[in-house]
């Protein structure tokens, strides 16, 4: 299941925007709506992503794959489930806040997006210093 | 994950380093916008707040500007005009939401509706959507 460029382009943007008016309607006070149902774009948009990566590494377990062609592979897989599960905490816990169900710091929150974008950065580091270009 | 890297680079029109750039800036307003509302903002304006995307609007200004010289001393002047327009018109969308938003934050004016901040983030949208049809 490899999907194109301009799909993955598509999903992505159709996401980002419902999500976008969603958060306007209720930063307006135009939708008097709970915040986890204003974040229902984002909850749909990372199941897809999330199935779809769970599906790309479950392929792994099918008989007759060659495991030696992909160690690197299952590390950087496993990054990117991790990276989803922070950008899922960090949307929760947000979302909790915002709805005032807990009292706790806006530091708790951030947490998991300060790791997320610590990770980030470090891959995209890795990518400008030591991968030659071709 | 959804994109590799070099899809976005693609699509983006940033170089890599420019999007270390910003996810840079990004972490740091985060601590910042943190520090601010934990504090109960005393210390912090929300102007001082924003400067790390003020920060990296700029210097990646500065470092298209410089890029697009050079491609253009080397003769590649079609391709040096065309990043120059492009990633100047996604910075200033960029740095106009970001002016309003922080106006808003400082004001609280009711004129300034939050629809109309993000309207810079639509016109963005629409763009990238159809660099993303020509990048293909």
């Amino acid at each position: 299941m490899r999907m194109s460029l301009a799909q993955r382009v598509l999903l992505t943007w159709l996401f980002t925007l419902l999500f976008l008016i969603m958060l306007v309607l209720k930063l307006d006070d135009k939708a008097p709506w709970n915040w986890f149902l204003i974040f229902i774009p984002v909850w749909i948009f990372d199941t897809i992503l999330l199935v779809m990566l769970i599906v790309k590494m479950a392929g792994r377990c099918k008989s007759g794959y060659d495991p030696r062609n992909g160690s690197q592979n299952v590390k950087k897989k496993a990054w990117y489930l991790i990276a989803m599960l922070l950008k899922l905490a960090f949307c929760l816990a947000l979302c909790a806040k915002l709805q005032q169900f807990t009292e706790m710091k806006l530091v708790y929150v951030f947490i998991p997006l300060w790791a997320l974008l610590m990770g980030g950065m470090i891959e995209l580091g890795y990518n400008i210093f030591y991968v030659r270009r071709d | 994950m959804l994109f590799s890297l070099r899809e976005l680079v693609q699509w983006l029109g940033f170089a890599t380093f420019e999007i270390f750039l910003h996810v840079l800036a990004l972490l740091v307003f985060s601590v910042l916008l943190v520090l601010k509302v934990d504090s109960g903002g005393a210390e912090l304006s929300w102007w001082q707040v924003f400067i790390p995307f003020f920060a990296a609007d700029g210097l990646s200004t500065y470092f298209t500007t410089i890029v697009s010289v050079r491609l253009f001393q080397d003769g590649e002047k079609r391709l040096a005009v065309l990043r120059l327009f492009w990633i100047l018109t996604l910075l200033s969308l960029k740095f106009v939401f970001e002016m309003l938003l922080c106006q808003k934050l400082v004001e609280q004016t009711r004129e300034l509706w939050y629809g109309l901040i993000m309207s810079p983030i639509f016109i963005l949208l629409q763009l990238l959507m159809i660099r993303a049809c020509r990048v293909n």
